[in-house]
């Protein structure tokens, strides 16, 4: 299992204010299909919207990153630079 | 730790990362003949200039473009009704969430124009003289409208509202009235008000910084021709010739694969070369003359309507235990976003305490807008801002209980494990180690004169990944060509030439690295956020090692072996072991020379999505003297010591420590946009508005400090950015130790330094 969990805004905007979730997935195409079970069209806002942070290290948000068993998969509004 | 040790210690390891090889771009740059933007100059090209706008703040009633039309030598007008009207949403990623409908309206005004310089009409001319003498004869009509340019100001009940209809985003319940702030943003972990219950000492104070412009030397030029069938190439000066494309297509509605862009050598961007401004006006006009367009911008031009960053309003809280221990941190950050939302204040908020292992932690962000040219990214955005309050009021903290500075921030300074405002925990090491280097600096303790004083500060960056490409080719003669799609801004052609050679185990110098315009190479995001030597450097390695794998083939071709009989090291083909028999080594060179033979052309393409990136930590320590009669501060010494991960190419990495910190210099002592109280631009010249320059500074030394991001082949991290974040706060409170006085109001230029010197 991997803890998924959203900032408020995002979490107010999308899952009725629910930050933390519990998911069974292997990569973070899993967690994205997971969570669009749970609220249908959330997965389209996860990889348009944010970047995510599995275990503190930031990827861009792609299907093929591995989540480890127990990980914590944070979802942030992306950065960019300049 | 010295450069010395760090080339010394990388040269150890490697043969060519960690060298400092000569630039491949330098010839052409030193002897004129780079062609940038303006340079080009197409069979049958005409001149475009653009018209803008002379208020702050007006409605368009008309305009009327008949004149220009009929003037001998014009060969097209276009206004906003040229460009199709865009759907009204915030797409793509937060921070620069992008919505068409402004975009297009900041490209050329609709309804309203939202600042002085704001484009309304453009034209295309035989000459560049034709051209201005038509945009003059083209009418408008206005109805001059209220303005606002503070952001207090702006924020207030009875400000003039810019965009009629903004209801203001993150607020519940949802406001009832329009505003000018775009979007309310709010962050935070623990409990900050149990947190200052267990402090000391608690600090707080308010700040404004200025809006100040990247300052890129080479101004803004395109060059655009379109051919009857659609098809358009477009040659422009940025920081990513694939965001050019993108934006270009959507906004004249045209399809990817219609535009090809071709990368100009750049002069400079510091993310301010991530937006478009002429280039769909440059489409457009080709479209309506049938002629290549060269459209450019002046320096005027440049500051009246290119994006500085915001200027910004801030209240910092901060909380210290007697022993140093930080217990909360508190802030509020109102950025200016200029005439459409899209501040970054969102990376204000992220970045302000990230340095810091504090539980108690909450930032609350305003997005505003305001009558001044929409902001653009500028070098970390967001993060400087912020750390200019948050880094004063931690040295208020530190003299309060008696501590040193870098005292007070290597005993709360992040480690693996701590808490992040965001939410995840940081994932790497590195800001300890910029604290530690200072602490060995004999300057730290070197002792100062009269009117004197020693300041510090520290900085956070996130660093960026996401999506690049490389191409490579193995030529005949065993020279390699190594091409990307990253404009090369901060010697990027040099770095990826390194990582190539070191992958493949040739000379430096047999490899050349060029950067292939959009037709020519896979898709690659824009140079910024410290991402190409990471991202772009991770798809030369693994192209670099993909073309191993086919030399390794062929050679074993060519020795009639299994491949797994065949290593590769140093350059060469090997035979794996004395049972594979006894064949001497073949070079890449040698193999190439049988490429026909052995399975054609040796060239290998590879698209990442790169991940894993560590962030930017810099800390910095500067000694200034302040003059007491005419409130001059003159920098004496300035030491930055950054995690650069690895040094790929360290004197490229010096520059661009030493690059940040001048501009940080530039926004802390003078950098500043001045208005007319009718908010017309008042300082649109380097003359006037004043960028430091080389007899302004001492020798800025650069600290490299190496902790290594294992997700990276060579162990590099992202450089460009993080050292702007720290100078804009290590020069207030050097000039606070000085003084005794503590200045919170950017630029502190000599007559806000005089007065106050002259406060009681």
């Amino acid at each position: 299992m991997a803890k998924v969990v959203f900032t408020s805004g995002f979490a107010r905007r999308y899952t009725g204010g629910v930050r933390e979730f519990e998911v069974e997935a292997k990569n973070l195409r899993g967690v994205l299909k997971a969570m669009d079970a749970l609220f249908p069209g959330l997965g389209a806002h996860l990889e348009e919207e944010t970047t995510v942070a599995i275990n503190g290290e930031y990827h861009e948000t792609g299907y093929f990153q591995p989540v480890p068993p127990g990980a914590e998969v944070f979802f942030i509004p992306r950065i960019e630079g300049g | 730790m010295n450069d010395t040790a760090i080339v010394a210690e990388s040269a150890r390891r490697f043969k060519w990362v960690g060298t400092r090889p000569i630039r491949p771009d330098g010839v052409p740059k030193v002897t004129g003949r780079a062609m940038y933007g303006a340079d080009l100059k197409l069979p049958g090209m005409i001149y475009g200039k653009i018209l803008r706008s002379p208020h702050a703040h007006a409605r368009i009633r008309s305009i009327d473009t008949s004149a220009a039309e009929a003037l001998p030598g014009v060969k097209a007008v276009m206004t906003s009704a040229d460009l199709p009207e865009q759907k009204f949403d915030y797409i793509g990623p937060e921070r620069v969430a992008v919505n068409f409908w402004h975009v297009t309206r900041n490209i050329m005004a609709r309804e309203k124009v939202l600042y002085e310089g704001h484009a309304v009409a453009a034209v295309a001319a035989a000459s560049a003289s034709i051209a201005e003498q038509a945009i003059s004869l083209i009418k408008v009509d206005y109805e001059v409208l209220p303005h606002v340019i503070d952001v207090d100001e702006a924020m207030a009940p009875d400000a003039p509202v810019l965009i009629e209809d903004m209801i203001t985003r993150g607020v519940e319940p949802r406001p009832t009235r329009p505003s000018n702030i775009s979007k309310r943003l709010e962050f935070a972990i623990g409990d900050v008000e149990a947190g200052f219950k267990q402090a000391d000492v608690v600090i707080e104070k308010q700040f404004k910084t200025a809006a100040v412009h990247q300052g890129y030397i080479e101004p803004h030029a395109t060059v655009a021709k379109y051919e009857p069938d659609g098809q358009c190439e477009i040659w422009s000066s940025s920081q990513g010739h694939f965001t050019i494309r993108a934006l270009t297509a959507q906004v004249i509605g045209a399809r990817l694969s219609d535009i090809r862009v071709t990368p100009a050598e750049i002069g400079g961007g510091f993310g301010g070369k991530t937006v478009t401004y002429l280039e769909p006006v440059a489409a457009v006009l080709s479209r309506k003359s049938g002629l290549p367009v060269r459209v450019q911008m002046t320096r005027e031009e440049v500051f009246r309507a290119s994006g500085p960053t915001s200027g910004a309003s801030m209240w910092v809280k901060i909380g210290v235990r007697k022993d140093g221990t930080i217990t909360a941190m508190d802030g509020v950050f109102k950025f200016q976003a200029g005439a459409w939302p899209g501040s970054p204040v969102m990376n204000g908020c992220l970045c302000a305490f990230a340095p810091y292992d504090v539980p108690n932690q909450r930032s609350v962000g305003y997005d505003v807008v305001s009558n001044r040219p929409k902001a653009a990214a500028y070098r970390a955005p967001g993060s400087p801002i912020s750390a200019f309050a948050v880094e004063s009021v931690l040295d208020m903290c530190a003299r309060a209980i008696g501590m040193d500075p870098l005292e007070i921030r290597h005993r709360n300074g992040c480690r693996i494990g701590s808490p992040t405002i965001a939410g995840p925990k940081h994932a790497h090491a590195g800001y300890l180690e910029t604290v530690e280097a200072l602490m060995r600096h004999p300057g730290y303790t070197a002792k100062l004169g009269p009117n004197q004083g020693r300041g510090v500060a520290s900085g956070y960056w996130f660093n960026a990944g996401g999506e690049s490409s490389a191409t490579i080719q193995v030529n005949a003669d065993g020279t390699v060509l190594v091409a990307t799609g990253s404009p090369d801004i901060g010697g990027s052609r040099a770095s990826m030439a390194i990582m190539a050679a070191e992958t493949l185990g040739v000379d430096y110098k047999d490899v050349r690295a060029i950067v292939a315009d959009t037709a020519s190479v896979g898709y690659t995001h824009v140079t910024g956020g410290s991402r190409v030597t990471f991202a772009t450097g991770m798809a030369v390695v693994n192209a670099s090692k993909t073309v191993v794998k086919d030399l390794i083939k062929r050679a074993a071709l060519i020795w009639g072996v299994d491949e797994d009989g065949v290593v590769w090291e140093d350059g060469h083909a090997r035979p794996a072991g004395s049972n594979v028999g006894d064949f001497p080594p073949l070079s890449l060179k040698a193999i190439a020379a049988k490429a026909a033979a052995t399975g054609g052309p040796i060239t290998a393409s590879h698209g990442v999505t790169a991940g894993g990136q560590a962030p930017g930590f810099s800390t910095q320590f500067c000694d200034v003297e302040v003059d007491p009669e005419t409130g001059k501060v003159t920098i004496l010494r300035f030491v930055a010591a950054q995690d650069v991960g690895r040094a790929i190419h360290p004197s490229y990495v010096e520059g661009q420590i030493q690059g940040g910190v001048t501009q940080g210099i530039g926004w802390a002592l003078n950098e500043e946009y001045i208005y007319t109280p009718q908010g017309l631009l008042d300082n649109p010249g380097f003359l006037d508005y004043r960028c430091p320059v080389a007899s302004d500074l001492p020798m800025i030394e650069a600290v490299l400090v190496e902790v290594p991001n294992p997700a990276h082949p060579y162990g590099a991290k992202g450089v460009g950015e993080v050292n702007i974040c720290p100078p804009m706060a290590a020069i207030a409170n050097a000039i606070a130790a000085a003084t005794g006085k503590r200045l919170t109001e950017l630029p502190m230029s000599p007559p806000r330094v005089l007065a106050a010197l002259s406060e009681s």
